[in-house]
């Protein structure tokens, strides 16, 4: 099994290889990058925005509902709203969120391709079938994933708003003077970069377990659960690394 | 040329030699090693020892970039078609093209117009392989592995699925384009229709060994008893087999 496992960690390091080669056209690659920053950055707008508006709110009903002592101004619920959002929901949840919208979407797509023989089709016409069809997709998911979280970030920060305007357990004007108390701009910078580092493992080992996929549309089933489980995995492992390294 | 599968011998020996102009068939039952040795010529499979010579260069000497540059000049026929579900039938032949050549769009969509009258596929220009026949998906395949003008082509299976009548129709598109072309066809069969329309050199290939090589006119007068077994198995020939 150890022995599997540094296999496959090797393989996975020379599929990058292969996969961050020089495009052979230029014009090709940023025509598919346009196409897959649709199907996955694009695409991923919907479900994103409205799992942040939701958790907006509900963390701030959360968050009000244990700040019932008198001393505690109402305002830090505004300010733990927006910092449990910033560090933690709108890059790692997400992201988990988009292992296994974009993973699986990525390792089908690929799978498929694998078990046609489509992609032996383009290794003999002389194409880096690798780097082809998967460095758009890395690109495109590492390159824009972070205007993802930027978007998860004000939507819920707007669903907080929501809940506090509808229901007014906390006043408005205190949750506003939270989510500006003190600010930090390098948790922006931090959560971006939580999220880039994400996306880039979502997608290369989407790719990863797609490309090298047998076994029919089992085998195609197979690669798409194997590179969701993985990536989750690795996210909340690196969540951790990260974190150690950025914020202490 | 020999390969083997965790120490099973899959070919055995293999020793051939194909020439430009014929449509030189790999023929033999399933399971015989007709894949194995086709993925083998085309660089998809390493053979454990022996060598693939392309004219007078070895593939196993190639690097990357000469590989690269080799597999331009080859045309494949797969057995599935493998034809790009993101692309339509024209972009499908254009694909290599936009790879490979600095054409203007203009050039590349003449060339790929060309291609697919040359294979009877016309005004469905399109279209997406997913609404394509599967003849009218092989004739695709075969226009876009001609859309280089390759010097080699390799067919694997090009019958399979197909009605006999299609079936014909493949056959004589791939005989009359290896010859228009002078390309270097290698068929991978075990259709005998197929053998006895085109095969100009047919290597029968028995438990990963060859055991027989000829031609379609000399296949049904062997004497080679497994390949009378392979033969026979198709009625009209055993009937012209036993002079009936």
């Amino acid at each position: 099994m150890i022995k599997k496992f540094f296999e496959s960690v090797g393989s996975y390091f020379l599929f990058l290889k292969m996969v961050f080669r020089k495009p052979q056209k230029w014009g090709i690659f940023w025509r598919h990058f346009i196409n897959e920053s649709d199907k996955l950055i694009l695409s991923s707008i919907l479900i994103v925005g409205v799992i942040s508006v939701f958790i907006g709110g509900v963390l701030v009903i959360q968050t009000a509902s244990n700040l019932e002592n008198p001393i505690i101004d109402k305002m830090y619920v505004g300010y733990m709203v927006r910092e449990s959002l910033v560090l933690e929901f709108c890059s790692t949840m997400v992201a988990l969120i988009l292992a296994g919208k974009m993973g699986s979407n990525i390792a089908s797509e690929i799978g498929s391709m694998r078990i046609t023989e489509q992609i032996d089709a383009m290794d003999m016409m002389g194409v880096n079938s690798a780097c082809f069809l998967v460095l758009p997709k890395v690109a495109a998911a590492t390159l824009l994933s972070p205007l993802l979280m930027l978007m998860s970030f004000a939507l819920g920060l707007v669903g907080g708003w929501f809940v506090v305007d509808m229901t007014q357990i906390i006043p408005t004007a205190s949750y506003i003077t939270g989510i500006k108390f003190c600010y930090n701009g390098f948790y922006i910078f931090y959560s971006c970069f939580k999220m880039s580092l994400f996306c880039f493992m979502i997608s290369s080992i989407a790719a990863f377990n797609g490309y090298y996929a047998k076994g029919g549309s089992l085998g195609v089933g197979r690669s798409s659960t194997r590179a969701i489980v993985t990536t989750s995995i690795l996210i909340l492992m690196f969540d951790l690394i990260v974190t150690q390294l950025m914020l202490y | 040329m020999f390969k083997s599968f965790d120490g099973v011998q899959v070919l055995n020996d293999i020793n051939v030699t194909y020439e430009p102009g014929k449509c030189n068939m790999i023929i033999g039952a399933s399971g015989s090693g007709k894949t194995v040795l086709l993925k083998n010529l085309i660089g998809l499979l390493e053979p454990d020892s022996g060598e693939i010579s392309y004219g007078d260069r070895k593939l196993s000497t190639m690097s990357y970039n000469e590989k690269m540059k080799l597999r331009q000049n080859i045309g494949i026929l797969f057995q599935g078609s493998a034809l790009f579900d993101f692309a339509t039938v024209l972009e499908n032949v254009m694909f290599p093209m936009e790879f490979f050549t600095d054409w203007s769009k203009a050039q590349m969509r003449e060339r790929a117009q060309y291609c697919l009258e040359k294979v009877n596929v016309t005004g469905s220009d399109d279209k997406y392989p997913n609404e394509l026949s599967g003849g009218m998906q092989k004739r695709v395949g075969i226009a876009r592995a001609i859309a280089l003008n390759p010097s080699y082509l390799f067919c694997d299976e090009p019958n399979s699925g197909l009605d006999p009548y299609t079936s014909i129709l493949i056959d004589r598109l791939i005989s009359d384009l290896t010859k228009e072309f002078n390309m270097t066809t290698v068929v991978n069969t075990h259709d005998m229709n197929s053998i006895l329309e085109i095969g100009d050199k047919i290597g029968f290939i028995y438990k990963g060994s060859l055991l027989w090589q000829g031609d379609k006119n000399t296949i049904l007068h062997t004497d080679c008893r497994e390949l009378r077994d392979f033969v026979c198995a198709n009625t009209l020939a055993r009937n012209i087999i036993e002079g009936r």
